[in-house]
């Protein structure tokens, strides 16, 4: 009966222009973070195992340097160095073997045998959940994480033109490797079992366990230098690394500093999307309660004869508070189904290009909305309620 | 609620008058419970807004008005709220009716929120009155004498200590006043209710315990 008489004078075409602005707005909102949150593993991806922002330092070798001996080795004081500045979170330094590897790998009958080396980083550089990176005395299987172009080497190289099978990242975590190791007149034969590829690390990763304990057994007794570090930082697009590397003539591996940039990029570009469609969302909001008003003003005659006639203000309030609710609920769940939808076009075509791409979750979106949803709310409650009371106070 | 007190109460607008005759404004005024008061007025000396003050919405006087004792400039919303629908039932002077609603729409937009009359007495008021007919008419398509007879039942359908009318019968022939008068007492009575009617010319034919001139 109360909503009988108060629904009168209620704008259907101030609402629909609040509905589909403010579905608009959610729309781009939710988009934008579903989909930050669905690509921004294609720039990340790679090195799951390794934590995200860091760098491989080396120094330059050059042609003089090379003639006239110089060392291309990090002393102690360069690392000292490296940890003080400021965009440095920590820093690593790779572990060479000083013992001698050969590697052995069977394939259709075909053996192919190689001398090898080994390098180890500190264990909190590599990801901690990567559970079979352990290594114990006496084990005999060592996990290995190599290079990806590695493989691309044998696959498209190598395996095509002796018409050997390909290999896929699964089938050589498979396989094991025929591991000899030999130093101070020992020889040892062990298993090594791929655990991990590297997009970065231009290397043959082993655990630090393992080095150690190598190299204390079968290594000579000269410590080497190291001729790499890792460098863990907060933000890898800081401008003052690479100035910092320009100084001191040093170079990174990889593409850490390229897919950081376009990582960053991807972040600017959606926090402005973002920005976009939470400003509609605001607009939509604000078309909302001047509507609620415009109403709430038509109907203050029927509002204060409600009042006096025994209803509490918060009764009165009551069915325009549920419909700006429902309205906002209305358009949360719209708008969650066309991000639905639209995500499931884009993707499929990123799912084509990257085809191993984690299966990321509608989580992020749900929550984004769902806060969104509360806070138009509580907004739209508070609102009503005030001008209920100022109708009441008035008197 | 047994008593409604006014100590020196005068409307903010009459401050600035010399000489104020009257009963109530600047005296010591008790309405007791149980006991029926006419107010008689000339146009414009404050009727209406003696009802405003005391059913709280409007506080422009000087003052102090209580119920039982309490100040009721300090109620809270809650309180007003639980007043108007327990213990003060007004008919008011404008009857503040919805137009959109028919006649039982009306009366039943308060008896659902106190939940006092059942249907059947609010038929047999609607009878009485000679207003049966009109029970599913929009409000406004009726009369102001017929929309007086709506707001008078629609103030019986609470509970209440004291029931004011402002000018319950300015619209009204003598019969349907009688009638009315007869379903007030009857209603008073059932409750232990004062009554406080208030008039410029015609009074609801009641035997009132003390007429006050305003």
């Amino acid at each position: 009966m109360v909503w009988k008489l108060l629904k009168q004078h209620i704008s259907a075409a101030q609402l629909a222009g609040f509905f589909f602005a403010n579905l608009c707005g959610m729309v781009i909102v939710l988009l934008s973070v579903q989909f930050y949150g669905d690509v921004l593993p294609v720039f990340t991806q790679g090195d799951s195992f390794m934590k995200k922002d860091y760098l491989v330092v080396s120094k330059k070798v050059s042609t003089l340097g090379s003639v006239v001996g110089k060392s291309s080795t990090f002393s102690e004081g360069d690392i000292a160095d490296m940890e003080e500045q400021p965009f440095t979170k920590a820093v690593g330094t790779f572990t060479p073997a000083r013992f001698k590897v050969y590697g052995g790998l069977g394939v259709q009958g075909m053996q192919l045998s190689t001398a090898m080396f080994f390098e180890s980083v500190p264990n909190r550089f590599v990801d901690v959940k990567l559970n079979d990176w352990t290594f114990k005395e006496g084990q005999e299987e060592i996990p290995i994480i190599i290079p990806r172009n590695y493989l691309n080497l044998y696959n498209f190289g190598f395996a095509q033109s002796r018409n050997l099978p390909q290999l896929s990242e699964g089938v050589m975590g498979m396989m094991s490797l025929d591991i000899r190791i030999s130093g101070r007149g020992q020889v040892k034969a062990m298993k090594g079992r791929i655990v991990g590829f590297s997009n970065r690390l231009n290397t043959i990763l082993v655990p630090e366990d393992f080095m150690l304990w190598a190299n204390r057994t079968y290594g000579d007794n000269e410590t080497n230098r190291p001729s790499r570090l890792i460098v863990e930082v907060d933000n890898p697009t800081d401008e003052r690394i690479a100035q910092y590397f320009k100084d001191n003539g040093y170079e990174t591996e990889g593409d850490k500093l390229d897919s950081g940039k376009t990582a960053w990029f991807l972040k600017v570009i959606v926090s402005i999307v973002l920005s976009v469609g939470l400003l509609i969302s605001i607009l939509s909001f604000y078309i909302l309660m001047l509507s609620i008003y415009l109403l709430l003003q038509k109907n203050t005659v029927k509002l204060e004869n409600l009042l006096l006639i025994g209803y509490s203000p918060s009764r009165v309030a009551r069915p325009y508070q549920a419909m700006s609710i429902g309205l906002n609920l209305l358009v949360f769940v719209l708008s969650m189904a066309a991000v639905v939808a639209i995500r499931s076009v884009y993707l499929d075509v990123i799912g084509k290009i990257f085809p191993d791409l984690p299966p990321s979750s509608l989580l992020s979106s749900c929550v984004a909305g769902g806060i969104l949803f509360l806070l138009v709310s509580c907004l739209n409650v508070w609102a009503i309620r005030r001008k209920v009371n100022s109708i009441w106070i008035r008197k | 609620m047994n008593t409604i007190e006014l100590q020196q109460t005068l409307p903010e607008v009459f401050a600035g008058r010399d000489s104020i005759v009257s009963d109530i404004w600047h005296k010591q005024v008790a309405l007791q419970r149980g006991k029926t008061y006419l107010i008689e007025a000339a146009s414009g000396t404050g009727k209406s807004s003696l009802c405003s003050f005391i059913y709280g919405y409007r506080r422009d006087y000087q003052g102090i008005i209580c119920f039982d004792g309490e100040n009721i400039r300090n109620y809270s919303v809650f309180q007003w709220v639980a007043v108007r629908k327990r213990s003060i039932s007004m008919l008011f002077q404008e009857l503040r009716l919805f137009g959109e609603l028919t006649a039982w729409e009306n009366v039943q937009l308060k008896n659902t929120l106190t939940g006092y009359a059942d249907k059947k007495q609010i038929r047999q008021w609607f009878e009485a009155l000679g207003i049966s007919d009109k029970w599913n008419e929009r409000i406004d398509k009726m009369s102001f004498g017929q929309q007086q007879r709506v707001a008078f039942i629609r103030a019986l359908c609470q509970p209440f200590d004291f029931i004011f009318l402002d000018e319950p019968i300015s619209h009204l022939d003598d019969g349907n006043s009688r009638i009315m008068s007869e379903i007030l007492i009857e209603e008073t009575k059932k409750q232990g209710a004062g009554i406080v009617v208030t008039s410029i010319g015609k009074h609801l034919p009641l035997n009132y315990d003390r007429i006050i001139s305003l």
